[in-house]
C-alpha cells in the first residue's frame, strides 16, 4: 500500500498538490510565519531602537522627545564607561572562549578515544548546561565567599593563599570567566565530540595504513575535517560571551568598581537605572553594528564552503 | 489638588466605617509592589487585618530589592495601574513625586495630623515631605546607628591596653577618629589574643559594607553629613572636597576590615558580627538589631551594644508607601497606606521584629521592656538618633534626580574603595557623573518641609 501511494504522489506533478502554487510561491508560504515572528519580534524593536536613538529620551522625564540628530551617537562615543565596558567584554571574550575552545576540543578528543565511561561523561557534561545561569551564578558566588567559601577553605586547609575571588580588582574579571569557562566548556566538548564521531573512518585508516604520525593526521586530517563544527561552536561562543550579562549580574553586579562591567551591564545600568533609553538604544545600535559585521566576516568562509558544497551536488 | 481633596473626603468617609462584611466578589482589588524578605513577610497579617475592617483584597507582589525601583519606573511610566501601592527608597521620593507618578496624600492626611506628626520628624522630612506635599508614610525605617561587641568594648584587659596605646579610654566612638582608633585597636591576627583567649582565625576591626551596593554610600553619608557638609550643596553640585575626605578615610579604614567588604552589603557585615569576626560596625542599620543580637548565641561571651554613629549623624532611610497616580482606587490604596503606617499596624508589626516609624511604638513601654530586648534593643537608640538629626535635611533627598543620583554614586565610590581609583578620581567622577544626570546643577527642593 505505502508503495502505491508513494506512485500515486511521485506521478502527480508537485505544483498539483500545492493547490497550483508555483515553486516560489510555495517557498514564500512556508517561510512566511517565521519572516512575520522575527519581523514582529526582532526588526520592529530594532527599527524603534534605532528612532530612540536620535530622539530624547529619558523615560522619568518625560519619554520620548524632540528629535537629537547625531548627538546620542556623539556623547555615546566620548563616553569613558562605554569604551571601558567594551575593553572589559573584549577581555572577558578573548580569554573565556579561547579557554572553553582549547579544553572543551581536548575533552573532546579524550573522550571520543575513551572505552569506559562515555556515556555517564556525557551525561555529567549537560548538567552545567542544564541549569540556569543565575542559579550556577548564586552557586558559584557562595563557592567563591572569602569567608565562608569552600575554595577558601580548601586553599586555607592547604596552608595557601585565600583569594577575595569577586573583591580584588586584579582577579575579579578572571572569577567570572572561571565561572563561564566551567559551565561552557561542555558545550564545546560535546559539540567538537559529536564532529570527531561523524568523521568518516576511510581517510585515518589509509593514513595508519601509510604510517603518519598522530601529530600529521591530526594536522592533515583531524582538524581541517573537524574545521566547519569548531569554527561555528567558536562563533556561538563568541557571539553568547560578548553579550555576557547575567554572570556579571548574579557574581559581582559589575565590580569592583567597574572592572566586570561589561558592555551589556552598562546598557542595563543605562537603560533600567538611569532610565536613559537613547544613550542605552545608541548603544545597543553600536553593538548591533559592531557584531554583525565581525559575523559578516568570520561567517564568509563557512558560507562559501556551504555554497561550494551546494552546487557541487547539483 | 481639587481630585486630592474629594479622594482625601471619600478616603476619611471609609476610613471611619466599622469592620466591613462584603462578599469577596465586592472586594477592592489592590495591589502592592513591595520588596521582598523579612519586611513584607511580616507584614502578611497585618494585611489581614486590614481585609478584615476594609472591604479590599490585597495583593503582594514581592520584588527584590535590587531590581524595585526600575519595575516600578516602568509600570508608572506606562501608566499600567498594575500597582496602586508602591514601596520607594528615600531617594526616590522627589523622583517620584516631580514626575507625578504617585499622589500627594496631603489632602487625605488633613484631619489625622495625630498620626503624621507621631512620624518622627527628620523621618518625615527626609522620607514623605516634597515641594510642600505629603506624599505617603513610611512604613519600616532602617535608620542608621552603631553596633557594637559591647563585651570586647568593656572588658578590663582590652581597656587597660586601649588606653596605654591611643590615651584615652575605650568607649562608644563619639567621631570617627575615635572609630577609627578602636578599628585598627581591634585589628589582630589569628594566634594573638582578644579578652585574654587566643584567636583561631584573624579577627577585624570593623565590618563595613564597601560591595557593589548603594549601601556604601548609606555609610559614607554619616561622615560627610557629621563634617557639615552633603553630598549636593544648595546650588546643586556634587561637594567634591567633602567626599573625598570622607572616602580617604573610609579607604583607610578597611585595612581593618574583613577582605570580603569589598564584596558585602549589610547581611554580610552581619554574617561577620554572628561569625565572631568583627568588633563593630561603621554606620549601620538599626533595623538589623534582631539580627545582630542573635551574635550573643553564636559567639560565646559576646554581649552586643547599640548607640548613636559618631558624629550623631547617620544615614536616615525609610521605605515610603506611596500611591500611584495610576492607581484604580485610590481612596482604598490611601486607606491602606494609613492601615500600614498607623499605630496598630506598626504596634504588631514592631512586635514582630520590625522597625516602626512612629515614635509613640518607640515609646511603648510594653514593646521596649527588657524582656523584647532581642527584638526591640535598639528603639531607645532610635528614639536618640531622631532627636539628634531633628531638623536635618540632605539635598540629595530634596532633587528629583536623587534616585537617579543614588544608583550612580556607588560606582565611583566602591571604585575608589577597590582601589581602581584614587579617592580624588572618584569624587571628581562622581562630581562629573551627578552633572550629566542632572544636565548641570541639580534642582534642590527649597521647601521640602
Amino acid at each position: 500500500m505505502a508503495a502505491t501511494y508513494a506512485s500515486a504522489g511521485a506521478a502527480r506533478p508537485a505544483h498539483a498538490a500545492r493547490g497550483g502554487m508555483s515553486d516560489r510561491a510555495f517557498a514564500w508560504a512556508l517561510i512566511a510565519p517565521a519572516m512575520a515572528i522575527i519581523l514582529v519580534f526582532a526588526l520592529v524593536p530594532l527599527g524603534y531602537a534605532v528612532m530612540v536613538s536620535f530622539r530624547m529620551a529619558d523615560l522619568t522625564r518625560g519619554g520620548l522627545r524632540e528629535f537629537v540628530g547625531l548627538d546620542n551617537y556623539r556623547t555615546v562615543l566620548f563616553d569613558q564607561s562605554f569604551w571601558e565596558s567594551i575593553a572589559v567584554t573584549l577581555k572577558f571574550t578573548v580569554a573565556a572562549v579561547g579557554l572553553e575552545m582549547v579544553l572543551g576540543i581536548a575533552i573532546a578528543f579524550l573522550l571520543h578515544g575513551a572505552t569506559h565511561g562515555k556515556t555517564i561523561v556525557r551525561s555529567i557534561l549537560i548538567l552545567p548546561l542544564a541549569t540556569a545561569p543565575a542559579v550556577t551564578g548564586l552557586f558559584w558566588r557562595n563557592l567563591y565567599d572569602p569567608q565562608f567559601g569552600v575554595i577558601n577553605w580548601l586553599l586555607g586547609s592547604l596552608g595557601l593563599p585565600e583569594p577575595n575571588w569577586l573583591g580584588d580588582i586584579s582577579i575579579a574579571l578572571w572569577s567570572v570567566v572561571l565561572f563561564d569557562v566551567w559551565q561552557w566548556t561542555p558545550f564545546v566538548a560535546l559539540i567538537a565530540l559529536a564532529g570527531l564521531s561523524s568523521l568518516p573512518r576511510e581517510p585515518f585508516e589509509a593514513a595508519e595504513l601509510d604510517g603518519a604520525s598522530t601529530w600529521r593526521v591530526l594536522r592533515v586530517l583531524t582538524f581541517p575535517m573537524l574545521a566547519p563544527v569548531l569554527f561555528l561552536v567558536l562563533i556561538l561562543r563568541t557571539i553568547d560571551s560578548l553579550r555576557l550579562y547575567d554572570a556579571v549580574a548574579v557574581l559581582t553586579r559589575g565590580g569592583p568598581g567597574t572592572v566586570t562591567e561589561t558592555m551589556t551591564f552598562y546598557l542595563f545600568r543605562t537603560g533600567l537605572k538611569l532610565f536613559r533609553m537613547d544613550y542605552a538604544s545608541t548603544m545597543a545600535i553600536f553593538f548591533l553594528y559592531a557584531l554583525l559585521v565581525a559575523s559578516v566576516f568570520a561567517l564568509r568562509p563557512l558560507l562559501r564552503q556551504f555554497t561550494e558544497r551546494a552546487q557541487a551536488q547539483n | 489638588m481639587i481630585r486630592s481633596a474629594l479622594l482625601g473626603g471619600v478616603a476619611a468617609a471609609c476610613l471611619v466605617t466599622p469592620a466591613l462584611a462584603c462578599e469577596d466578589a465586592d472586594r477592592v482589588p489592590l495591589t502592592w509592589s513591595t520588596i521582598a524578605g523579612f519586611y513584607t513577610d511580616a507584614m502578611a497579617d497585618l494585611v489581614a487585618g486590614f481585609e478584615a475592617s476594609h472591604c479590599a483584597k490585597i495583593n503582594i507582589v514581592n520584588i527584590d530589592n535590587s531590581q524595585l525601583y526600575n519595575k516600578q519606573v516602568i509600570e508608572m511610566v506606562g501608566a499600567t495601574g498594575a500597582y496602586d501601592i508602591v514601596t520607594l527608597e528615600t531617594s526616590e521620593k522627589a523622583d517620584f513625586a516631580e514626575n507625578g507618578f504617585i499622589l500627594p496624600m496631603t489632602d487625605y492626611l488633613a484631619d489625622k495630623q495625630e498620626l503624621v506628626n507621631d512620624v518622627a520628624p527628620v523621618l518625615a522630612t527626609m522620607t514623605t515631605r516634597y515641594n510642600g506635599d505629603i506624599w505617603g508614610l513610611p512604613y519600616y525605617t532602617y535608620t542608621a546607628g552603631f553596633i557594637y561587641r559591647a563585651d570586647l568594648f568593656e572588658d578590663a584587659g582590652e581597656k587597660e591596653a586601649f588606653k596605654a596605646k591611643y590615651g584615652y579610654d575605650l568607649a562608644v566612638p563619639t567621631d570617627w577618629q575615635q572609630h577609627r582608633d578602636i578599628a585598627e585597636f581591634f585589628t589582630r591576627k589569628a594566634g594573638e589574643t582578644l579578652k585574654g583567649e587566643t584567636l583561631a582565625k584573624d579577627f577585624y576591626g570593623v565590618g563595613l559594607m564597601a560591595g557593589p551596593f548603594p549601601e556604601i554610600q548609606d555609610e559614607l553619608s554619616g561622615p560627610i553629613w557629621g563634617a557639615g557638609a552633603d553630598w549636593l550643596d544648595d546650588e546643586g553640585n556634587v561637594q567634591t572636597a567633602a567626599v573625598e575626605k570622607a572616602l580617604t578615610d573610609y579607604i583607610e579604614l578597611l585595612k581593618f576590615a574583613p577582605p570580603a567588604a569589598l564584596t558585602v552589603t549589610y547581611d554580610g557585615v552581619m554574617n561577620q558580627m554572628k561569625d565572631g569576626q568583627i568588633a563593630m560596625t561603621h554606620g549601620f542599620f538599626l533595623d538589623q538589631w534582631p539580627n545582630a543580637a542573635t551574635t550573643e548565641e553564636s559567639v560565646p561571651g559576646a554581649r552586643m551594644g547599640v548607640a548613636e554613629a559618631p558624629g550623631k549623624k547617620a544615614y536616615i532611610g525609610g521605605f515610603l508607601l506611596a500611591v500611584a497616580e495610576s492607581s484604580a482606587h485610590p481612596e482604598e490604596a490611601m486607606d491602606f497606606v494609613a492601615y500600614i503606617g498607623g499605630p496598630e499596624a506598626q504596634k504588631k508589626f514592631a512586635a514582630a521584629g520590625g522597625t516602626t516609624t512612629l515614635t509613640s511604638v518607640l515609646n511603648d513601654p510594653e514593646l521596649t521592656a527588657p524582656e523584647n530586648r532581642a527584638k526591640t534593643g535598639h528603639f531607645g537608640t532610635l528614639r536618640q538618633i531622631f532627636q539628634s538629626m531633628d531638623g536635618f535635611q540632605s539635598n540629595l533627598f530634596s532633587t528629583p534626580y536623587g534616585a537617579k543620583i543614588y544608583n550612580t554614586m556607588q560606582i565611583p565610590l566602591q571604585s575608589a574603595a577597590a582601589g581602581q581609583i584614587t579617592a580624588a578620581e572618584a569624587a571628581t567622577r562622581l562630581t562629573d557623573e551627578v552633572a550629566k544626570i542632572c544636565g548641570g546643577p541639580c534642582p534642590i527642593a527649597k521647601d521640602g518641609d
